[in-house]
């Protein structure tokens, strides 16, 4: 199991410096020259001099993406450009709000999902089952900005029952005020699509001769369901479970930047909006590096609960 | 020679899978009918493209925010808004998104970049005002804040929207399917290399790689329909990949293999029109997906240009409008693309069904 | 003597499924028989007979959708309905006093618990002991059925054993509540040769011992000959014939019975022709054709010399491990032109990965393949494309060898275009219908796709593609393995009958070892890679050299009177 870890991370070196280079080429070659950017206006060449000398933007390639390498092995990209804080420090106090909206909004989610989908699996041809299924499609199609626009002004603005945006510095404060809503909202965008899937997963297993095996043992249909399928069935679920973990660190992007979350998904928007290249690569880094250890992660449970699975 | 046994009891004689893939699409009602949705789409799309239709969408032809025809008199009495008080929201609104970033930088207004383009803008609809146009008091589905016709806009940004969720899905099919086939097919460290690429494009969630693939590219429909390519070929990648894998060893591709077809008839004579059926799926999914990342980019305002319209860019002005009771622009939006992506979706699972040559 | 009252009765049995469009297909046509309690009754036929679906309709297995049973169905155990029974009586006889073995045991059993703990389940279910018992009994059972180590496999997971050790797993878990009735649906199809006549000793042993009735579903008349009391034929749902197995193999009455006895090969027989079912339902009498005198001759011409053929088979593990596993090697034999080499073995024995590597479809590591004198290994891609046309490879499932998005036009003219044979497509499709006339299906079928023809007719359309490039050499790879009896023999008639007409060399691959007798003028045994005996046919048969080829002799199942246990009287 070791020697296999330890492989396995022997194998994100190449995958890490592939995204090192695609954020290099991205950034420092396509990009343009992001100095006319910071100079705004004032385009004089002393101006623009300086600001390619500071921010080594006169360098030839190859040294810019060596330093950009020392950035990432250690983990410091230096200062952002427009708040001119150092980025560690921005990114470290947007992460928690993230991980307490997306986090709250994983597990509820999750819960939800496998519970609607397992029953209406099991009751898979009824009219409840055609019901949901549509229900969930048709929920599927509406954008989430929709709901969000739509969630905030009757649910916030007009029904006056959440506030309509903010965040505060106790979390107490901000799980009992201001998560709620945002986390309903997000619940409700993530559940179809969710249903869906673990539905296909479970009907997909109730198709395995295993199944009848366990009827012809004289198995009744909820132990079967509860014992034998979900077992199997939780095999994809976990994968695709552990795979959206990574995007836990991003947050909801678009529900932070409605609500005034101060989270790394609505730093990403800011960063964007005013080329804050620092901050985007960093964040970009940060989470490359989060999901291939989740992926590794998401392996190591596969051995738990497949007991097919090898590790080699 | 004695026959092997009774022959084959097919009601329709000479069938090929796709002809027999689309006799069950037609037969299955609501596939059928998701697929006339999608086509009466395109057909509008095509003609909003070509200037047959909503040419004039930027017209202002009624007051602003007129309400819908049905809902002339319940609706909220509307403001009569002069021009000084349209140029204000007019710049309040375009500079929005540049005042963040003005003020972090030390820029002035008249240091603002857009300063230029403001101006001429503001010159142009000048113009129009002086016209001296007739205005509507309602319009079929409302209008807008500067009185244009949401139902123009709508049928504009459909077809932008269409067109950038069909072409940018097109693109990535394309780049997916090729660089899957070549992976899948050959293996070994042309394989290795692809997937390299591979798990570097998915180490990174896409909704970040599209942004920032937008922090660097411009704006527009030709950089958002590549930048979208860019970053939802792998999904097609990974699927064309395994199935290229799996049916290179089928018997059929040995068979192929065995009377002397080269690498090239195998992968795109014989392999490529047994995995067509999942190509038409995975496109059907990835124009929703693309839709509604367009959706997402333009109304966070890195999507499509200032000039162009989009479904995301009309939701963009809908928080704004919803606050003071204008629900119109928005409900018809979220009508539109709702139909246009359940239709989609329906299609997709319809064309899963149909075209599933397991299933006879 | 008042017999006692049967165990199990069916009565008028009717079946049908229905497709989502409402089109029914009668599946079982009213068929209605007895199962003595403590005997063993056999269901026997080809595909699409129905049996099958008897077995599922008495558990009442079948999908609830789109199957319909026929309201005047009866299927009576110890005097109750099962067809009428509830869900929660229908439960309790599930696994207690009804049990069922499958085809499939790998996909049969619950991948991610471990076997163990899969019987223990029945036995609580049913028995309603505590965990402690149940694992003592299970640990028994285990034992009972032959599992080797059965400690240490009560924590195995089905993966971990192999093909014959999860079919015991199955026989365990079925037998735990001692069932007064134990279905068993093609229990062996999937297994060795080997393997499946242990199995079949283990359920005869299991059948007297606990003195339960079996109802034992096969395609294969000869195995259930060796264990059962009585035999049913069935044919497309309805029953032929339902006798004691002395008489089904002694005199049986029906031309279907006696058709399926005749057209499988036999070790002992080698007709020039096999018998084909419609030689038995006319009303004119079946003439046995003269025997064929099979064996390599001196004035015989080599074709094709093979010699220390090895084959690696190389998997990556991660970016830079490498791991190889020898699945032939060196192998040496020689083909006289027209004449049959047959190979047997089980599987894994590297049979098919030989025959692929003959004709390059996968890479050698080591030998030489001499056509004709000239190495096939050693030639450039360029110069081995005449080779290619000159030996051809006939696949074993005519499903998957057709590419289905192709008409039989394209298929057939296809090698043609490939090999410019044929100036035109109007020459090339003429010459393709005369192909297909030639194995035996009519002209218009060009136009067809190959989901349009049965098993049988594919595989004709398959050896038609090869013989449109005029080969001299066909490789049969268990070419006619995965097709029903009846159609078995019309294939190897007809590969026969090319041979005579085309001289034909073929190497002629199955694990069927009678088949392959009746084809082969010298046989190859091949075991994990090795050949271990090389002979002529007779001579093999007759007088086996190697243990292994006696071992695999020894469990052909020969029917009656062969049986596998003493029959009481």
């Amino acid at each position: 199991m070791l020697a296999y870890i330890v492989r396995r991370v022997w194998q994100m070196v190449p995958t890490l410096f592939g995204v090192m280079l695609l954020l290099f080429v991205l950034f420092n070659w396509v990009g343009g020259d992001p100095s006319y950017i910071l100079a705004g206006k004032n385009l004089s060449a002393e101006a623009l001099a300086g600001i390619r000398q500071q921010l080594g933007l006169d360098l030839p390639l190859p040294q810019q993406f060596l330093i950009f390498v020392r950035q990432v092995l250690t983990l410091d990209f230096g200062t952002s450009w427009s708040t001119q804080q150092p980025v560690s420090a921005l990114l470290h106090s947007r992460i928690g709000p993230s991980l307490l909206l997306t986090g709250s909004m994983l597990l509820l989610g999750t819960v939800l999902a496998i519970a609607i989908a397992a029953l209406v699996a099991y009751r898979r041809g009824s009219l409840t089952d055609r019901l949901v299924t549509l229900i969930a499609t048709c929920a599927m199609s509406v954008s989430a900005l929709v709901y969000i626009i739509a969630g905030q002004y009757w649910l916030a603005f007009k029904g006056g029952w959440f506030p309509i945006m903010g965040w505060s510095d106790s979390t107490l404060d901000n799980l009992l005020h201001y998560l709620p809503l945002p986390l309903l909202l997000g619940v409700i965008v993530g559940l179809a699509p969710d249903i869906r899937f673990y539905r296909s997963c479970f009907v997909e297993e109730l198709g395995h001769d295993y199944v009848r095996t366990a009827r012809a043992k004289g198995l009744s249909e909820p132990v079967i369901m509860l014992k034998h399928v979900l077992r199997n069935a939780m095999i994809p679920v976990v994968t695709s479970l552990m795979m959206s973990l990574p995007y836990l660190m991003m947050g909801a992007m678009l529900l932070e930047t409605f609500f005034g979350i101060p989270g790394m998904g609505k730093e990403v928007v800011m960063a964007v909006e005013r080329s804050d290249f620092p901050v985007i690569k960093a964040i970009t880094i940060y989470i490359a590096l989060a999901t291939m250890l989740f992926n590794l992660l998401t392996d190591i449970v596969y051995k738990l609960i497949d007991p097919r699975v090898q590790l080699h | 020679m004695p026959h092997s046994s009774p022959p084959p009891a097919a009601p329709h004689p000479h069938n090929s899978l796709t002809r027999i893939g689309w006799r069950r699409l037609r037969r299955d009602r609501v596939g059928f009918a998701a697929l006339c949705i999608v086509g009466a789409y395109l057909l509008l799309a095509l003609a909003a493209w070509s200037g047959l239709v909503a040419s004039h969408w930027q017209d202002e032809v009624a007051h602003p925010y007129a309400p819908p025809t049905l809902f002339a008199g319940s609706a909220p009495h509307h403001l009569e808004l002069d021009a000084a008080d349209i140029d204000a929201a007019d710049r309040r609104a375009a500079s929005a998104a540049a005042q963040d970033s003005s003020g972090a930088t030390g820029l002035s207004a008249d240091e603002d970049p857009l300063a230029a383009d403001l101006a001429a803008a503001e010159q142009q609809s000048a113009q129009y005002r002086s016209a001296g146009q007739a205005r509507a008091d309602s319009l079929p589905l409302g209008a807008d804040q500067r009185g244009r016709d949401v139902l123009q806009k709508l049928l504009q940004g459909s077809a932008t929207s269409l067109q950038v969720g069909i072409a940018g899905a097109l693109l990535a099919l394309a780049i997916g399917t090729v660089l899957g086939a070549l992976s899948g097919y050959f293996g070994g460290l042309l394989d290795d290399l692809l997937m390299w690429g591979y798990s570097v494009f998915t180490s990174v969630p896409d909704m970040l790689l599209l942004l920032a693939f937008a922090a660097v590219s411009g704006r527009g429909i030709g950089t958002v329909v590549l930048v979208m390519a860019f970053t939802s070929w792998t999904g097609t990648f990974r699927l064309m990949r395994a199935e290229f894998l799996k049916h290179k060893g089928r018997d059929y591709v040995r068979a192929a293999d065995a009377i002397g077809a080269g690498h090239g008839r195998r992968m795109f004579h014989h392999i490529l029109p047994n995995v067509g059926h999942l190509l038409l799926v995975q496109f059907s999914m990835l124009t929703v997906a693309l839709i509604k990342y367009e959706a997402i980019l333009s109304f966070l305002g890195f999507g499509v240009g200032v000039t162009q319209v989009s479904w995301g860019a009309m939701l963009a002005e809908a928080p704004a409008e919803l606050l003071q009771g204008y629900w119109w622009q928005m409900l018809a939006v979220t009508l539109c693309m709702s139909l246009l992506v359940t239709a989609f979706s329906l299609l997709a699972d319809s064309l899963r069904d149909a075209l599933d040559p397991k299933v006879k | 003597m008042n017999p006692a009252p049967p165990l199990l009765s069916v009565r008028k049995l009717r079946v049908s499924f229905r497709d989502e469009h409402g089109h029914g297909a009668e599946a079982v046509k009213g068929i209605s028989f007895d199962i003595p309690a403590g005997k063993t009754v056999a269901l026997v036929g080809e595909s699409g007979s129905g049996k099958s679906v008897t077995a599922m309709a008495i558990t009442r297995l079948l999908p609830e959708h789109g199957c319909h049973i026929d309201p005047d169905s009866e299927i009576l155990f110890g005097g109750r309905n099962l067809l009428t029974a509830s869900r929660s009586e229908l439960r309790s006889l599930r696994g207690g006093d009804i049990a069922m073995v499958f085809q499939e045991p790998m996909s049969s059993l619950n991948p991610v618990f471990s076997v163990g703990e899969q019987i223990i389940e029945t036995l609580m279910l049913h028995t309603g002991v505590g965990r402690k018992a149940a694992q003592q009994r299970a640990l028994a059972l285990m034992q009972e059925v032959g599992l080797p180590a059965p400690e240490r496999k009560m924590r195995s997971y089905p993966h971990q054993l192999s093909g014959g050790q999860q079919q015991r797993v199955m026989i365990a878990m079925a037998i735990a509540c001692e069932p007064k009735l134990l279905i068993a649906d093609e229990p062996t199809t999937a297994l060795d040769v080997t393997i499946q006549q242990q199995i079949l000793q283990l359920l005869a042993s299991l059948q007297q011992k606990h003195g339960m009735a079996v109802l034992f579903i096969s395609h294969d008349l000869e195995l259930v000959g060796q264990f059962a009391d009585e035999v049913i034929v069935m044919h497309h749902g309805s029953i032929h014939e339902h006798a004691p197995v002395r008489q089904i193999f002694e005199a049986p009455q029906d031309a279907y019975t006696k058709a399926l006895l005749r057209c499988r090969p036999h070790l002992a027989s080698r007709p020039a022709k096999l018998p084909v079912i419609r030689d038995f339902l006319g009303d004119s009498c079946y003439f046995e054709p003269p025997q064929r005198q099979r064996g390599y001759q001196t004035d015989d011409r080599v074709i094709l010399e093979v010699q220390g053929l090895s084959v690696d088979y190389h998997s990556r593990h991660g970016w830079f491990g490498h791991h190889s596993q020898r699945a032939v090697d060196g192998v040496s034999f020689t083909l006289m032109r027209g004449r049959t080499l047959g190979i047997v073995g089980e599987s894994g024995s590297g049979k098919s990965t030989l025959g692929l590597a003959l004709i390059r479809l996968q890479q050698a590591s080591a030998g030489r393949v001499l056509f004709e004198g000239e190495d096939m290994l050693a030639l450039t891609p360029r110069q081995l494309r005449d080779y290619k046309r000159r030996i051809q490879i006939v696949f074993q499932n005519p499903y998957a060898s057709l590419n289905p998005r192709f008409s039989v036009a394209q298929i057939l003219t296809e090698p043609m275009l490939l090999h410019g044979i044929g100036c035109d497509t109007a020459e090339r499709l003429q010459l393709a219908g005369d192909w297909l006339e030639h194995v035996g299906l009519p002209r218009k079928a060009l136009a067809k796709y190959p989901h349009e023809f049965s098993g049988g007719q594919r595989q004709r359309i398959a050896i038609a593609r090869c013989l449109t490039m005029h080969p001299e050499i066909l490789i049969c790879d268990e070419s006619v393995s995965a097709l029903d009896v009846s159609v078995q023999a019309q294939v190897l008639n007809l590969l026969q009958a090319l041979q005579d007409e085309l001289g034909l060399s073929y190497l002629f691959i199955s694990h069927d070892l009678a088949v392959v007798k009746h084809l082969s003028d010298q046989v190859l045994v091949m075991q994990q890679g090795r050949c271990v005996e090389l002979a002529d046919a007779d001579t093999l048969y007759a007088a086996p050299q190697h243990p292994y080829t006696r071992q695999l002799l020894d469990a052909i199942p020969q029917g009656w009177p062969h049986c596998i246990r003493p029959r009481p009287a």
